[in-house]
């Protein structure tokens, strides 16, 4: 009786107890793939090779997507938008509580190697890179062309973020327009990667290059929704690095085929401030919108956010007392009878701040929580700017001044004779200036002027309301007026010893 | 002939055994110690397997006969013989002194402490008695060297991070292991009441550890619960009362409104004076009250009766005479903070008889913190039984519930703006936390009754105030309500069977199921959530942990002199996490707490299981000769499911021990009463705390309607396996004079292999890739004092005693990893554990390493900074061609003939980072004790202390910001000292309102903010009076003590207000700071 009890206890116990290799393998975590259930879920769900590109889309706007939710300016491309539109000066910190901005605002960020803005830009870009490379390398590789219509799709799509992410690198890492200069690593997934830097040519020419292949394979491409790059924004894409390596005159090429050939409108009059219709810059559909997010309950988009940084309706720092301005000087730019001035706050609290260009449409402030306006990236309105900008300074004159009437006549109370009178007497340099000066207003928020002002190698000049270093002026080339090659890069690439 | 006297012989040996036979009577007898009786002793006759314990009356009745030895024993005295003669009655009194023979719970069976070649440190009951704790990881401090207990967070029922010899990984996992009742443990450790607690038994070094394998690393806590006794049923009732208050010095804050506004305007003066305005006095004033720009404060906030560029008057910079405040803002300190009535009550009963013994609890517990609303309540009950069913089948079990209720302690530790403590030490002063009205009268509050707070946010025309706008932490505590329910089941079944008298087979269950349900409710009416009309946030946790265990244990004296104890064991435990987390706005009623009471859903709820498991095999032997040499060795193998490729690791340590003493050379030397040496030397493993290593990671981003995933920053290793630690150790233990008691270890713990975050270039699209290289050492010296000053031999007379002990620990890397991409040793990489310290070769880890401040310009009021820089045209000036050092270490390693100069800077961007030489790990750390005894009075007490170590005071740098915005902070006294003009010789820089950028470099991270971080606490005090024994016969109780004790009653260090038990090497403001508790309490036994 003894023995047999002892022997069944003791089986007994051995039951139940995983001596398989199955027991080493248990649920681990179910809120991530691995690299094989991507690879075999592939084979039965094509809609997985899908959702790494879309995977990707949403790193483009995803909270804390580089170093955590815990940094309240990790926000992906928008966040960039905030910090190169507060070093162009044309958006003030006017007050500074929470601090998220002080660094920036003050110009620290851009000459000191080891604040984290600088290793958000570098990381958040060369994050789009890799993933890209990772996506175009399960496709086949850069010099492959896949077989199936959707395949060929998501490697087009690919390509040009790959080349969005270079170009926005180039744009903020370089302090001058020196094609020679090596400015960055080149990473395209194969053998050709380098982690030294490259001139800055070789990097233009990989962006050319990959949206001219995108614009080609996505000709018979109808996105599903506008967060994709479809051709036309490969298209505004290409217009932009034209022009930042001084080619003109194909960057007028190409926003004329965007003004002409794509179908979308300029945006309206009422679209333009509160309280016309449809006014707000806070939805996707509108059909000035080229490139865009559509934010919605699901993906839960809180504080930490574009919103929550910029508009006084939401749930923000905006609302909360670090307040995001008009810069006074630009502000005074503004024409008289331009409807532009009005979409800034004039009083009080949100004086100067842009509660009539962004802003939820509840209008009620601090209440927006779970943010569903949405996020602008390239809008038709641009590439007449572009288009004028490019065409003064191929001498096309004519061409320019039309383009910018186009803009004004809707943006002036007094219409197209209003326009006439304010673009005619224009020629030269002053009409070059009016185009930059108009590219600032009309752009304001929209993280472009940063761009302008380096193609117009600018200097800017601070008006009398940044918490910051208030007048004091700065060139396009200055330190200040580019991020730097974050520590974490220097310390951990043999190849690279400075900044640029 | 021969044979012939051998049958002889055997034959009166037959004889003489007959006769002894007949000759077995029946002895008694009464086992007792100097306090009386002691139920349940053994008393076994030596050498025989005859045995028996005393009854409730310490009376025992066994066989014997004349010329046998009865041996009585009793677990925590030292054994005591007798030998039987004529008499028939035997008393015996058991005396305490020796606790050599002590059981020691350690890995997987118990031994004692003479016979344990490793360093196992068990913590007396009665100092973790004395002091008032809701969670036993706190009531570890001081009770053993070489254990750091961080005090992060003083909320009610807050774990303290453990750290058990210095910082044995980098990435790896620094945590020890708990193991209650045999079992590992993996729930809330508040859910165990400290007063369940019969032993806490520390494990540290290899041969202690190993046998727990890759879980030992970092050390083992090993937790055993009260058990009855046979015989003796008692039933102890205690009941403390306690008062929580803050009592610890904090930072040393401006607190008068007028001196804040004095600075304020003082500030605009400068930064006018600066700027070259003709005018500054009238600026400042100007500007003072005036938020049309970005300069002024909101006029609302001028609390004087004048308007606000009439408040300073500029002769003096001071508040203008005649100018009387209209009212005065409420302090945040005060509203914030009271004193928190702390209740605890027990209820033990136990008992048993020879075959079942069994132990019941029941606790209580309502710990209300000093900070207003926060609190922890626990409500405990515990069954241990375990049984002697027949001569070879033991069984017990023990099954015990914890329901623990936490209300605003969420990130009680962290700096936020919800968070009350950013708001006592850091708002200004001219700030009240609740709302005025234009004529500075205080606003009704139509909601909840009494006032309405102010959030400082500018809606319906109230002010904007420029400290955390929008917010108010007081409020939150006040208005809203974060809670977490903690619900702990533990089951444990185990059983023990002999096979034969050598062998038994041992089997046990372990269950745990925890339930953590947060919930987090705001108002509608104000704060965050005002705008969605109230919000609801729900967060369940359900957490469950099996571990079985079978074992096989031999047991055998061989020849009288060699004893064997070996085991073999397989163990499998399974770990796993379900959590559920969502959120809705739009309360029906307010402050409902279920999902139906709201009206949106609010974002995405989420939903997702993690687990792991870990299956091991293991096997030990123990032998001694003579009970004077010792042996241990044992083995283990892990297989981890965090791994890829390569699961399994293989563990082991040897230790030996050495009972010199009892060497006959040794025995004439009277003054040693004891001396042991022993050495160990093992390896173990470390396998993080991930739930995936080497894996391709894609993070999922659930339930957007379409499928989105992205790539992991962490380049995949599939080979990522075990780090390992290699910890040899020598050490003794001995006492001496009978009143000494020494014991030291010297210990070197190499952990190879370093589970690294090999930081990678981020333009490769990923940020670190983990995998084992390199190394790093910690070693250390711990020692363990006692000294009995007066020992006084009767029981009423004086008594006094002193303690110390220590650990010595130093750390360094040995070998850096290898750098990832050029295969070589890596120069530098910031310490992921603290962005202030770097990894480099040769140095400590905690080193700070940061930009050298070097004081503050006298000409200008800046701060400087040492800027080191390769002079290129060797023209000792820092001018074109000369490349500015950014980071000294890496910069030399890369370019080693650079022909380094020294300026100074006001730009700290540009100063270099350097390493200081100053390391967070103090010289010598530990505790020491004076307890005492005098009658029927006793006292202990327990103080901390730490020296030659250094820490950023981040709480002060804080208080000391000087280029912000007037009114955007409070300051610490010091900034009296700021330098005001040219020639102010002072450490303190200018403040001018954030005039330029190099006013914000003056308050940059740099060795400014380093301080040393010695100590010495006060840390517990406990004055106990047992009543006498002719009184609570009388009143028919077995024992009676009442008590009075305190925690935290004083600290000094460096500054006020930075208290380095509660950090490893950066200090902050905004945390929950420790409370200080003062209790009665009392216990009674019958």
């Amino acid at each position: 009786m003894k023995k047999s009890l002892v022997y069944l206890l003791i089986a007994t116990s051995f039951l139940g107890v995983g001596c398989s290799e199955d027991f080493l393998n248990p649920v681990r975590d179910t809120r991530v793939l691995t690299g094989e259930e991507v690879a075999a879920a592939a084979e039965l769900n094509p809609g997985i090779v899908q959702g790494g590109l879309d995977g990707l889309y949403n790193f483009v706007i995803e909270p804390g997507g580089v170093v955590g939710t815990g940094r309240h300016y990790d926000l992906g491309q928008k966040g960039v938008d905030i910090w190169l539109d507060m070093l162009s000066s044309d958006m003030a910190l006017s007050s500074n509580s929470y601090g998220w901005y002080q660094n920036v605002a003050n110009l620290i960020s851009p000459v000191d190697f080891t604040r984290q803005e600088n290793t958000i830009i570098w990381t958040y870009y060369y994050k789009v890179i890799s993933t890209s490379n990772e996506i175009i390398n399960q496709l086949g590789g850069n010099d492959a062309v896949p077989a199936s219509t959707e395949t060929r799709h998501i490697y087009a799509q690919a390509k040009a973020l790959r080349a969005y992410a270079y170009f926005y690198l180039a744009q903020i890492f370089q302090r001058t327009n020196d094609l020679s200069q090596p400015i960055l690593p080149y990473y395209v997934g194969d053998e050709n990667d380098n982690l030294a830097k490259v001139p800055a040519s070789q990097i233009y020419a990989l962006i050319e290059s990959d949206l001219l292949q995108s614009i080609d394979l996505l000709s018979d491409y109808t996105r599903p929704t506008k967060d994709k790059i479809d051709p036309w924004v490969a298209k505004g894409l290409l217009a932009y690095t034209y022009a930042a390596q001084g080619n003109y005159a194909q960057a007028k090429v190409t926003s004329e085929d965007i003004i002409n050939n794509s179908g979308y409108t300029l945006t309206t009059r009422g679209q333009l401030a509160f309280p016309g219709a449809g006014s707000g810059f806070n939805d996707v559909n509108t059909p000035s919108w080229m490139w865009g997010f559509d934010l919605t309950e699901e993906l839960g988009h809180q504080l930490v956010d574009w919103w929550g940084q910029i508009d006084y309706f939401t749930y923000s720092y905006a609302w909360a007392g670090d307040r995001k301005s008009i810069d006074t000087g630009l502000l005074a730019a503004i024409p008289t009878g331009d409807i532009r001035r009005t979409q800034f706050g004039t009083s009080g609290t949100t004086n100067r701040m842009p509660i009539n260009k962004f802003f939820d449409p509840a209008r009620v402030a601090g209440q927006q929580y779970i943010i569903t306006t949405d996020l602008i990236f390239m809008r038709f309105d641009e590439f007449y700017l572009l288009s004028a900008e490019a065409s003064a300074k191929t001498g096309d004159e004519a061409t320019a001044k039309n383009r910018l009437k186009d803009l004004m006549t809707i943006r002036f109370a007094g219409g197209a004779a209003a326009a006439d009178a304010y673009v005619d007497p224009l020629s030269g340099q002053a009409l070059k200036d009016a185009i930059y000066l108009n590219t600032r207003i009309e752009m304001w928020g929209e993280g472009k002027s940063y761009l302008a002002m380096k193609r117009n190698e600018a200097t800017v000049t601070r008006g009398t309301n940044h918490v910051f270093r208030s007048g004091q002026s700065f060139a396009f080339d200055s330190d200040e007026m580019s991020f730097q090659i974050p520590q974490s890069e220097i310390l951990n690439n043999p190849a690279i010893t400075g900044q640029n | 002939m021969r044979s012939k006297f051998k049958w002889i012989f055997t034959l009166l040996l037959a004889l003489s055994m007959q006769f002894s036979f007949a000759q077995e009577k029946t002895v008694t007898g009464v086992v007792s110690d100097k306090t009386g009786p002691l139920p349940g002793a053994n008393v076994v006759v030596k050498g025989t397997k005859n045995s028996t314990q005393t009854d409730f009356d310490g009376k025992f009745t066994i066989k014997a006969k004349a010329g046998d030895v009865l041996e009585a024993s009793f677990t925590g005295y030292s054994k005591k013989s007798v030998t039987v003669g004529a008499a028939n009655s035997y008393n015996v009194v058991l005396s305490e002194g020796v606790e050599l023979q002590e059981v020691v719970v350690v890995g997987y069976g118990t031994t004692t402490k003479e016979a344990y070649t490793g360093t196992a440190t068990k913590i007396k009951v009665e100092n973790i008695e004395a002091k008032t704790v809701s969670n036993v990881s706190q009531a570890l401090r001081g009770e053993v060297a070489g254990v750091n207990v961080i005090t992060g967070s003083g909320a009610p029922g807050a774990d303290a991070t453990i750290r058990i010899r210095g910082f044995g990984s980098i990435n790896g996992n620094r945590s020890p292991l708990y193991v209650v009742d045999g079992a590992p443990y993996s729930s809330d450790i508040s859910a165990i009441n400290p007063e369940d607690i019969a032993n806490i038994t520390v494990l540290k070094d290899a041969a202690a550890t190993s046998i727990y394998g890759s879980r030992g690393a970092n050390g083992v806590i090993l937790i055993t619960t009260k058990q009855g006794k046979a015989g003796k049923s008692v039933v102890s009732v205690d009941v403390r009362t306690s008062v929580n208050s803050f009592r610890l010095p904090n930072y040393e804050v401006l607190t008068s409104p007028e001196e804040y506004i004095g600075l304020a305007w003082s500030e605009l003066r400068q930064n006018a004076f600066l700027s070259g305005n003709p005018n500054p006095n009238a600026y400042a004033s100007t500007n003072l009250f005036d938020s049309s720009n970005a300069i002024g404060l909101d006029p609302a906030y001028n609390m004087w009766d004048v308007p606000g560029d009439q408040v300073i008057d500029p002769a003096t910079g001071q508040v203008a005479s005649g100018v009387s405040r209209r009212y005065t803002p409420t302090s945040w300190k005060d509203t914030a903070f009271g004193t928190g009535l702390r209740s605890e009550a027990n209820v033990q009963f136990s008992g048993g008889n020879d075959k079942t013994k069994y132990a019941t609890s029941f606790g209580y517990l309502d710990d209300k913190g000093a900070a207003i609303n926060s609190s922890y309540k626990r409500y405990t009950t515990r069954l241990n039984l375990e049984s002697n069913v027949n001569d070879w089948f033991k069984i017990g079990g023990s099954i015990s519930y914890s329901g623990g209720r936490y209300l605003q302690t969420d990130g009680a530790d962290q700096a936020t703006s919800v968070n009350l403590f950013s708001y006592t030490v850091g708002a200004p002063p001219i700030y009240d936390p609740y709302l005025r009205d234009a004529s500075g009268n205080l606003v009704a509050d139509p909601y909840f009754g009494g006032y309405q707070f102010d959030f400082g946010n500018g809606d319906n025309g109230n002010p904007v105030r420029r400290f955390l706008n929008n917010s108010n932490g007081i409020a939150e505590a006040t208005l809203n309500k974060e809670q977490t329910d903690a619900t702990t089941f533990l089951g444990n079944f185990n059983t023990d069977i002999k096979i034969t008298d050598a062998l038994h087979f041992e089997t046990r269950y372990s269950g745990q199921y925890e339930m953590n349900e947060g919930l987090s409710v705001s108002n509608p009416f104000y704060g965050q959530n005002a705008g969605s009309d109230g919000a609801l946030f729900l967060d369940n946790i359900k957490s469950t942990n099996q571990n079985f265990l079978q074992l096989l244990r031999f047991n055998k004296t061989f020849a009288n002199k060699h004893r064997v104890e070996a085991f073999v064991a397989h163990e499998s435990t399974e770990f796993r996490q379900d959590r559920l987390a969502t959120g809705a706005t739009g309360a029906v009623i307010p402050m409902a707490e279920t999902l139906y009471q709201y009206t949106t859903l609010f974002g995405t709820p989420t939903h997702y299981k993690l687990g792991w498991t870990l299956e091991s095999y293991f096997a030990q032997l123990n032998y001694n000769y003579q009970q004077k040499y010792f042996l241990t060795a044992s083995a283990r193998r892990d297989g981890s499911s965090r791994f890829i490729n390569d699961k399994w690791g293989t563990f082991g340590s040897v230790g030996l021990g050495w009972v010199v003493s009892k060497e006959s050379f040794l025995e004439k030397a009277s003054f040693i009463d004891y001396l042991k040496l022993k050495a160990s030397y093992g390896v173990i493993g470390d396998q993080g705390t991930a739930f995936q290593y080497g894996f391709r990671i894609y993070n999922i981003t659930p339930l957007t309607g379409g499928i989105l995933y992205a790539p992991n920053a962490t380049r995949p290793n599939p080979n990522l396996t075990w780090e390992t630690s290699k910890i040899a150790q020598v050490g003794f233990e001995s006492s001496w004079f009978d009143r000494l008691n020494l014991d030291v270890d010297y210990y070197v713990k190499n952990t190879t292999n370093l589970f690294f975050d090999n930081a990678l270039p981020p333009s490769s699209g990923y940020t670190n890739i983990q995998f084992n290289s390199g190394k790093l050492q910690n070693s250390g010296l711990e020692f363990d004092i006692n000294y009995q000053v007066l020992k006084g031999d009767k029981p009423e007379a004086f008594k006094l005693a002193v303690g110390v002990n220590g650990e010595m620990l130093k750390s360094k890397m040995v070998d850096m990893p290898n750098d990832y991409i050029t295969g070589e040793e890596k120069i530098f990489q910031f310490d992921p554990n603290t962005g202030l310290a770097a990894l480099v070769k040769g140095h400590s880890l905690y080193e700070f390493y940061m930009r050298e401040w070097v004081g503050v310009d006298p000409a200008t009021g800046l701060g400087l900074y040492n800027l080191y820089y390769n002079d290129v045209n060797d023209d000792g000036v820092f001018n074109n061609g000369d490349v500015a050092i950014s980071n000294y270490t890496d910069y030399l390693a890369k370019n080693p003939d650079a022909n380094v100069e020294k300026t100074l800077t006001n730009n700290s961007s540009i100063a270099t980072q350097k390493f200081t030489g100053k390391s967070a790990i103090p010289k010598v750390r530990g505790a020491f004790r004076i307890n005492a005894s005098y009658r029927n009075f006793d006292l202990t007490t327990q103080f901390g202390y730490s020296f030659g170590g250094y820490a950023y005071d981040n709480g002060y740098a804080q208080l000391m910001q000087t280029g912000d915005q007037i009114g955007s902070n409070n300051y610490h006294v010091d900034i009296r000292n700021r330098w005001q003009q040219p020639g102010d010789i002072t450490n303190v820089p200018r403040m001018s309102a954030g005039l330029t950028t190099e006013d914000t470099y003056s308050s940059a991270q740099s060795t400014r903010f380093l301080i040393k971080s010695d100590y010495i606490a006060f840390n517990n005090a406990r004055l106990g009076y047992t009543l006498a024994k002719s009184y609570t016969d009388r009143l028919g109780l077995s024992k009676l003590n009442v008590y009075i004790s305190g925690d935290n009653l004083a600290l000094f260090s460096a500054r006020k207000g930075f208290n380095p038990q509660t950090f490893t090497s950066t200090s902050g403001i905004g945390g929950y700071i420790p409370m200080t508790t003062f209790s009665f309490g009392a216990r009674v036994e019958f």
